[in-house]
């Protein structure tokens, strides 16, 4: 009885007709992605050129990727290393920054806030050009400190966003009760507020991270051409010499999103919840 | 008994606004104190002011011998408890009650110990290992509580702390959060909009209303002997019935309604003949049995309107020849062949539940 019941209400669902704005959603969203996806049998070819879809399959290219004589794992690794550093100081930077904008009321806060979320709204390349100005007179231009900064500048006001909607959620009252049981403005913020909205900065750091590790403007003008990032050797290889090495990095990258954006999604509704 | 908080003329304005006018207050140790009052009544000003989320813009406050006007929320020694409970959402029951100790450095045996006696004052020992959410509101509220008295702060501030819950629990928690306080003699001073809550929990309530305090008392002396026509509108029920006063005695002033009957009260300060004044008597006051004339007792005629049953006692409402409509509560142990609309009544009642004012 209950069996039947349930197959009755299966087919009924699937007979229900798609409607039109379902469907060309997920139109729009198989545009988006199939040229992403288009790598990952590409990055199985052998033959010397970019080809879809591949005339043998083998690992060759990810050998190639692999080679340390090639450069790719070297620039990979300071994409890596960079996207951590930058990440951390966007942290350091972002989270406090947040919490001192949502919790106090000052002359100016409006422009502070505006100014602090400007590098989003501002063109990519005016901020990479407003950076290479700017560094030159500092002399760290072509260095990973010079790197670390212009990325910081670019995700921190990710991070202060993902903060801002992370406290919006957090009652004010639980840090006034903390503040009444003896507790200061520090160790309020570290005892009771940080871990209140963990879920939120952790997520708004993955996503960071990986903005940093696929920028490609900023570090196109600051990195020294023999030390590029993995973005700037592949838009830079892409000019030169159509390398089908960048199909088996692509795969890599595409990989690497996958698991970042699952982790940020498991995040972040497990702290939603708790409020 | 010494004075757990004392405030001295303690004000707030907000440029032209002024949310406070300076108030003076004292709470004894060991003393339950309510301010009462509507929404917009300063109370929760004041309650903020006390526990030093907001500066007073004049006045002292004095907590436990210590000035306290400025001095940072942490210094203050209190325990604070929130309508909607302000837990950590990501520290366990245990671990919230054991927050202020923690703060404080206390030794973790002592700590283990103190959470446990203050999780076992509000039973809710077994749930000490569960987060926050996984706890129903009363029962979160509980915890609140807990946090609020583990430590042992000088007073323990409660901003409308049942104000989230539904009337059944509400109840509860009342008798549970007076319990606690006459048994561990803890220093309360609570606020609530809600005058049956204040009446039935408080050894004194300051009435607020419009930035002041307008009456403070035992919840007995703010229910028989109201100062002023708002505190006798806000606690209790009330029928206010409009006469001018005809003569005065030490003892009683007589007043006639515009029907020519006429009312006697005690005798307050400040009224004289000739003068237009608001009677009040609350309608659980007013019995319809007889005709017993005494010169103690008031008597007025009227015709039934309507009638509500609640159960334990029922309303009949009623309109006087003096034109007022006039409430009159009764307990149901009793039919009542005078209920039905357009009967006439008796109403009558002592003259010194009798009130004037102005």
């Amino acid at each position: 009885m209950n069996t039947l019941h349930q197959s009755a209400k299966a087919t009924s669902r699937l007979g229900r007709p798609i409607s039109a704005s379902v469907l060309i959603a997920w139109l729009v969203y198989l545009f988006l992605i199939v040229p992403s996806l288009i790598v990952v049998p590409m990055s199985f070819g052998t033959s010397n050129e970019l080809v879809f879809p591949p005339q043998q399959w083998g690992l060759d290219l990810y050998a190639k990727a692999l080679d340390p004589a090639q450069g790719w794992l070297s620039a990979g690794g300071r994409s890596f290393v960079l996207g951590l550093i930058a990440t951390g100081l966007a942290l350091m930077m972002g989270v406090p920054a947040a919490y001192g904008l949502s919790r106090t009321n000052f002359f100016g806060q409006k422009a502070l806030s505006f100014m602090l979320l400007s590098p989003i709204f501002a063109p990519t390349i005016v901020v990479a050009l407003a950076l290479y100005l700017y560094f030159a007179t500092l002399h760290i231009n072509g260095s990973m400190l010079g790197l670390v900064m212009g990325h910081a500048v670019i995700i921190t006001p990710f991070l202060v966003v993902t903060t801002l909607s992370g406290l919006k959620h957090l009652d004010r009252n639980i840090e006034n009760a903390a503040m009444v049981m003896g507790a200061t403005q520090l160790q309020v913020f570290f005892r009771v507020v940080l871990p209140a909205i963990k879920g939120p900065v952790l997520s708004g750091s993955l996503f960071a991270f990986l903005l940093s590790f696929d920028e490609v403007i900023v570090s196109w003008f600051i990195a020294r051409s023999d030390q590029p990032t993995l973005p700037v050797k592949m838009y830079s290889s892409i000019q030169w010499e159509v390398s089908p090495v960048l199909a088996a990095i692509s795969t890599f990258l595409v990989f690497i999103t996958v698991i970042v954006s699952l982790v940020s999604a498991f995040a972040q509704p497990e702290n939603t919840d708790g409020f | 008994m010494t004075s757990k908080l004392t405030l001295h003329g303690v004000s707030k304005r907000y440029g032209p606004v002024t949310a406070l006018h300076p108030t003076d207050l004292e709470v004894r140790e060991g003393e339950f104190v309510t301010l009462l009052g509507p929404s917009g009544s300063g109370k929760s000003t004041l309650l903020k002011i006390i526990a030093g989320m907001e500066l007073p813009t004049e006045g002292r406050i004095i907590i436990n011998g210590r000035d306290a006007t400025e001095m940072p929320v942490r210094e203050r020694d209190l325990g604070m408890v929130f309508q909607n409970y302000a837990l950590m959402p990501h520290l366990t029951v245990f671990d919230n009650v054991a927050f202020p100790l923690k703060i404080r450095k206390t030794a973790t045996e002592e700590i283990r110990r103190k959470v446990h006696d203050a999780l076992k004052t509000v039973q809710l020992e077994h749930l000490k290992d569960r987060k926050p959410q996984a706890l129903s509101g009363g029962q979160q509220q509980r915890v609140s509580i807990a946090r609020a008295i583990v430590y042992n702060p000088s007073l323990v501030l409660m901003d409308e702390p049942l104000g989230a819950l539904d009337k059944k629990l509400r109840e509860q928690l009342q008798f549970e959060i007076k319990e606690l306080h006459d048994r561990l003699g803890i220093t309360i001073l609570y606020v609530t909009h809600d005058q049956q809550e204040a009446m039935s929990m408080s050894d004194r309530v300051a009435l607020m209303n419009g930035g002041r305090i307008e009456q403070i008392g035992t919840p007995r002396q703010l229910y028989f002997t109201p100062e002023t026509a708002f505190a006798a509108d806000f606690l209790g029920s009330s029928n206010f019935i409009d006469a001018t006063v005809t003569a005065r005695t030490s003892e009683r002033t007589v007043c006639r309604l515009s029907s020519g009957e006429e009312i006697a009260a005690p005798s307050r300060e400040g009224f004289s003949e000739g003068q237009k004044v608001r009677l009040m008597v609350r309608p659980e006051h007013i019995s319809l049995l007889g005709q017993a004339v005494s010169a103690d007792r008031n008597v007025l005629k009227g015709v039934t309107t309507g009638t509500t049953f609640f159960g334990e006692s029922a309303e009949i409402r009623a309109r006087l020849a003096a034109g007022s409509e006039i409430a009159i509560r009764i307990p149901n142990d009793y039919s009542l062949p005078e209920a039905e609309p357009g009967a006439p009544l008796h109403l009558e009642w002592d003259v010194r539940q009798t009130h004037v004012f102005a």
